[in-house]
């Protein structure tokens, strides 16, 4: 579904990504490890151009997303994004923060999209806080709402950028058991974390990012608990 | 002092109306208003222009705010009050005069205030709506542009103190707000200049100062809310 092929990005002089190749197929969960400036976040980014990269490909769907002809806007409403600061839109209620993107975007009536919203906010328990501004909300509900409103656009890969760093401990599995729930009805997801416990349980696929490149991947059990790597292993330890 | 506001507060606050045109207190207060209004649409124009990543609308839009503030807003009313009719073919009044230069002038001002209102936004406001599929208009007039004017509002308010006080220059070219009315009955009075002016000046400073409490107000207010919400003005 998505395909990295030798995906290099700078900033400046600095190399972030280096030659990045993998692949995450569809219904798979892939976790992403790595120390903070491993690339792991900026790797992500690169799917819906949130960031442009210097070398390499980025396919969506066999497509290159910077080529050509690709309408951007059409592809990132196919690939839902969660941020790790939330960034819900602050002067709208948890409903309209949703519904913006289907009445722009999707273009459905006003109570269809109501109607669309409140089933997301159903599914991440938040139907009760439809009406609230965000800034009424804790952080765990926050990200929740945020979630809920990449999941109104029906995307066929969900990437979340370390949604739960920015939380406080307390918040943290409220966040995960949603998707978690999210990861088991089949999504396709593509997850930046530090919660070990969130890849070995959930995940199908795990790649540890290390100076801009991949170097360890696989099943869960295979990575994280007979790691080959010595980066990794220093890594895990200090996550224990 | 008293006997002149007996005998000429009318004029001060409508002018001759209505046995004439509308000036006065009123007359300033409509040029402030409108001159702002339409000015705003302006304004979000040009500060969209020199943000935009195409140079030939950043370019000529950057070129008119530094232009325009760099010049005296007299002089500007000069060259409108002169150029004005050349260009369109017929003479223009001094209240239209003085409109078209207000707004040129102010739009020039409130654009540098919109434009650091969007370039002080948290970044993920615009990648969250870039993440979601929204285009350049639905992101700025959906998402940025009602969060910027939300935190603009002090400064607006201050826009319009500024505005209200820059009306004044008017009586160079006739248009009868409420300095020219002053002159008016100075020129009646001929001997009490003092007060005339004096009465004048109590007159801006009560309105201006009462909307620059206002400004303060409406800004402590918008702090306590940006505290309530944690977002960091970037």
């Amino acid at each position: 579904m998505i395909r990295f092929e030798a995906v290099e990005k700078w900033f400046g002089q600095h190399q972030v990504l280096a030659g990045v190749t993998g692949e995450v197929k569809r219904g798979e969960v892939v976790t992403l490890l790595g120390s903070s400036g491993s690339g792991k976040s900026t790797l992500i980014r690169t799917v819906t151009r949130l960031e442009d990269i210097q070398g390499g490909q980025v396919l969506f769907e066999g497509v290159d997303v910077a080529g050509r002809g690709v309408d951007i806007n059409r592809l990132r409403q196919r690939v839902g994004f969660v941020f790790q600061a939330f960034n819900l839109f602050p002067h709208l209620t948890v409903l309209g923060n949703i519904t913006l993107g289907l009445k722009r975007l999707r273009k459905m009536p006003k109570a269809a999209a109501r109607a669309r919203a409140m089933t997301e906010l159903d599914r991440v328990g938040l139907a009760d806080k439809a009406d609230a501004l965000p800034s009424r909300l804790s952080g765990g509900q926050r990200q929740r709402a945020a979630i809920a409103r990449a999941l109104a656009m029906d995307p066929d890969v969900m990437l979340f950028d370390e949604p739960t760093s920015a939380l406080d401990p307390e918040m943290v599995g409220e966040v995960l058991r949603v998707m978690k729930s999210l990861a088991q009805n089949g999504m396709t997801m593509v997850v930046v974390t530090h919660e070990i416990g969130f890849a070995r349980e959930v995940a199908d696929t795990v790649w540890f990012l290390d100076k801009g490149q991949i170097v360890e991947s696989g099943p869960p059990a295979e990575v994280l608990d007979d790691p080959s790597h010595a980066r990794l292993r220093s890594f895990l330890s200090r996550r224990r | 002092m008293l006997e002149i506001i007996e005998n000429n507060w009318l004029l001060f606050l409508i002018g001759q109306y209505p046995h004439g045109p509308v000036g006065g207190l009123a007359m300033t207060l409509f040029l402030a208003v409108v001159g702002l209004s339409l000015s705003f649409p302006v304004a979000i124009a040009l500060a969209l222009a020199r943000l935009s990543s195409h140079r030939w609308l950043r370019g000529p839009a950057t070129a008119v705010v530094y232009v325009v503030r760099g010049l005296p807003l007299i002089m500007f009313i000069f060259w409108t009050y002169f150029a004005l009719p050349l260009l369109i073919g017929h003479t223009v009044g001094g209240v239209a005069t003085l409109l078209f230069a207000l707004v040129v002038y102010e739009a020039s001002y409130l654009s540098e205030i919109i434009r650091a209102g969007i370039e002080g936004l948290p970044k993920g406001q615009t990648e969250a709506a870039k993440a979601l599929g929204l285009g350049y208009f639905p992101t700025t007039f959906k998402v940025i542009l009602p969060q910027v004017l939300h935190n603009m509002l002090p400064s607006l308010v201050s826009q319009f103190v500024s505005t209200i006080k820059e009306t004044s220059l008017g009586y160079v070219i006739s248009a009868n707000e409420v300095t020219f009315a002053a002159s008016q009955v100075n020129n009646q009075l001929m001997t009490q200049p003092f007060e005339v002016y004096g009465l004048l000046a109590l007159t801006y400073f009560t309105l201006c100062f009462t909307l620059t409490s206002a400004a303060r107000w409406l800004e402590r207010r918008l702090a306590a809310e940006r505290g309530a919400l944690g977002i960091q003005p970037a």
